[in-house]
């Protein structure tokens, strides 16, 4: 069975304790093992560069070390997390002086940073470590009767030299999708409008006046429900009139587990799906 | 050379009727042209009331930012053939600005809020002499601190591709804040940081939700939104005290104790506030509705976190 090391960011703790699970269940369904890197910190989400930037480079240096130790890829949901790991590879990859120093000081710690392991989100995961075939081989049923809008969220596809996909045209979300049998609503107006999350606890009516957007142009285009990889998107947009779940709840529902093991039922906003 | 056919398709405004539309534009043209050069080339053989903004061709003089294929850039620095998705190629003004005609958009706005964030230099007296013969000293090290930023050549990418501004029409916007990280670097600049901190929070630096898409659109390659973390670490460590600046030293004092962020306490200690208390108690009674148990309600610190602590702290003093 493949391996991949699961990065554990602040998307599995507290009250998103459940995202973990879907994760988890996420990745059997693949016929992926999953090693929880135990020791792997915040990667910073964007705010502990407001205390120092190079703690961002350093913390997650030393989370790619983890899984480079365990001899595995890095693999996380989230989307934020995803893109602040990947650009500081880029970083250690494209600078030998800030790679040596930081490897000097992960030595204390037993640890390197050697750039061998790549780094997964959702998307490039079933894409490139699982692969596509594969992937529909293990949908086993499908979510029929059910428009779905797709919703990638920012960092999957900015900055463009940790994109998963084509920024300008992504077409790997609607990829995942079909094959759930699920119709897809795409084109809708403010589908790559932000949803606010990172405003939370600095300007909270920036972050309530964007969640909407998204969502009120995909209902007004027809679709029942918003999909999106990102479980920070997830958060900042569930509680609206149009609801919002995560694809890997989809692809859990599409593998046979009932809505409440995909953890559905927590949704603020009420989901049918019919099966 | 070679010869390719495709579909220009282009967003355009007509300002008589007050009307936008998109238009096909069926050419055969060299598969050298930038997406510049296809603009010229449709107004010169097929329509000539197509209008752009254009001078220099060399991408520095920052007239023909648009969104191309759903992205902003400079049209003269960008290759039509790597821009063709499917035989078509899209072209429309930037988004966050009004246009004037097809893709020509009217700057003013973000102009004006620059003048509001004063981007020019006020010199400090201690630094820049005060007769015309000598000249200030700016050493390179000192200069590398804002070197990037002052590639900025005010072509508005940045500005027609941001979030912040789908939220709040009257954020400052990317280059704009740039600006100011700018001339709080610089050496010779004498107003006081405070002031510059000020102005830059005016719908400004609370306000960006680090989508990272100035970065995408930046020709230059500068980015914006680490230059509004940088003033907002300014701001905190000039003593500025707001549900932000709380929210940052505690995200850092809890992932340097646990590695992890406190989740449950993060909503109280940020909004310090009754809101703040409430959102605490509701987590709580959450989590006991959902049978989880108490010693999982925060992060714990895992096994060997003396040594991830030494880590950061040799990482802050170090790197």
């Amino acid at each position: 069975m493949k391996k991949i090391g699961i990065y554990p960011g602040c998307c599995f703790q507290g009250a998103d304790i459940h995202n973990y699970d879907i994760t988890t269940k996420f990745l059997e369904n693949m016929g992926v093992e999953g090693i929880l890197l135990e020791r792997a910190a915040c990667c910073g989400g964007g705010v502990i560069d407001e205390t120092n930037k190079k703690i961002v480079y350093g913390l997650n240096a030393r989370n790619i070390a983890l899984a480079e130790k365990e001899g595995v890829d890095l693999y996380t949901p989230c989307n934020t997390c995803y893109m602040i790991i990947a650009k500081t590879k880029l970083a250690l990859d494209s600078d030998p002086e800030l790679k040596e120093k930081v490897n000097e000081i992960l030595a204390e710690e037993g640890l390197e940073y050697k750039g061998t392991a790549k780094i997964y989100h959702t998307l490039n995961l079933i894409r490139d470590f699982v692969g596509l075939d594969e992937y529909k081989k293990r949908i086993k049923r499908q979510i029929s009767g059910i428009k779905v809008a797709p919703y990638y969220g920012c960092h999957v596809l900015a900055p463009n030299e940790v994109a998963v996909d084509d920024p300008e045209n992504p077409t790997i979300l609607r990829e995942v999708l079909e094959p759930l049998g699920v119709e897809i609503i795409e084109g809708y107006k403010d589908e790559d409008t932000c949803c606010g999350y990172h405003a939370r606890f600095t300007e909270p009516e920036q972050k309530e006046r964007l969640a909407i957007k998204p969502l009120d142009g995909a209902k007004e285009a027809g679709a029942d429900i918003v999909a999106t990889p990102c479980p920070l998107c997830h958060k900042a947009m569930d509680g609206y009139d149009e609801p919002i779940l995560q694809v890997t709840q989809l692809i859990n529902v599409a593998c046979g587990a009932t809505p409440e093991e995909a953890g559905i039922n927590l949704n603020k906003t009420e989901v049918k799906l019919s099966l | 050379m070679k010869k390719i056919k495709y579909t220009a398709r282009i967003k355009r405004y007509n300002p008589e009727e007050d009307k936008s539309y998109w238009q096909d534009f069926e050419v055969e043209v060299e598969d050298s042209l930038t997406v510049l050069e296809l603009l010229m080339y449709i107004k010169d053989k097929i329509d000539p009331t197509l209008t752009f903004r254009a001078f220099c061709r060399s991408a520095i003089c920052g007239s023909c930012a648009m969104i191309i294929n759903n992205r902003a850039g400079l049209a003269c620095k960008i290759q039509a053939k790597d821009k063709i998705k499917n035989g078509v190629i899209k072209i429309e003004p930037l988004k966050t600005l009004k246009p004037v005609r097809d893709l020509v958009v009217d700057q003013e706005p973000a102009f004006d809020k620059l003048k509001k964030i004063k981007p020019y230099l006020e010199p400090d007296p201690k630094v820049v002499p005060d007769n015309l013969k000598s000249e200030s000293l700016v050493l390179p090290e000192e200069f590398a601190r804002y070197d990037k930023q002052t590639d900025c050549i005010l072509c508005m990418a940045c500005y027609g591709q941001c979030n912040a501004l789908k939220g709040d029409d009257q954020y400052l916007g990317p280059f704009q804040l740039t600006k100011v990280f700018r001339f709080i670097m610089d050496t010779r600049d004498g107003m006081d940081v405070e002031e510059r901190i000020k102005l830059a929070e005016d719908h400004g630096i609370w306000e960006c939700v680090q989508c990272q898409m100035c970065f995408a659109a930046c020709p230059k390659g500068i980015s914006s939104c680490d230059d509004i973390l940088e003033l907002r670490r300014i701001a905190k460590d000039t003593g500025e005290e707001n549900i932000a600046t709380r929210r940052a030293k505690f995200w850092f004092a809890t992932v340097f104790e646990t590695g992890q962020i406190d989740k449950l306490n993060l909503p109280a200690v940020a909004l310090n506030n009754e809101k703040g208390e409430k959102a605490r108690e509701n987590l709580i009674k959450e989590f006991k509705q959902r049978g989880i148990p108490e010693d999982e309600f925060g992060p714990k610190p895992f096994d060997g976190i003396d040594k991830f602590r030494n880590f950061i702290k040799k990482i802050e003093k170090e790197l």
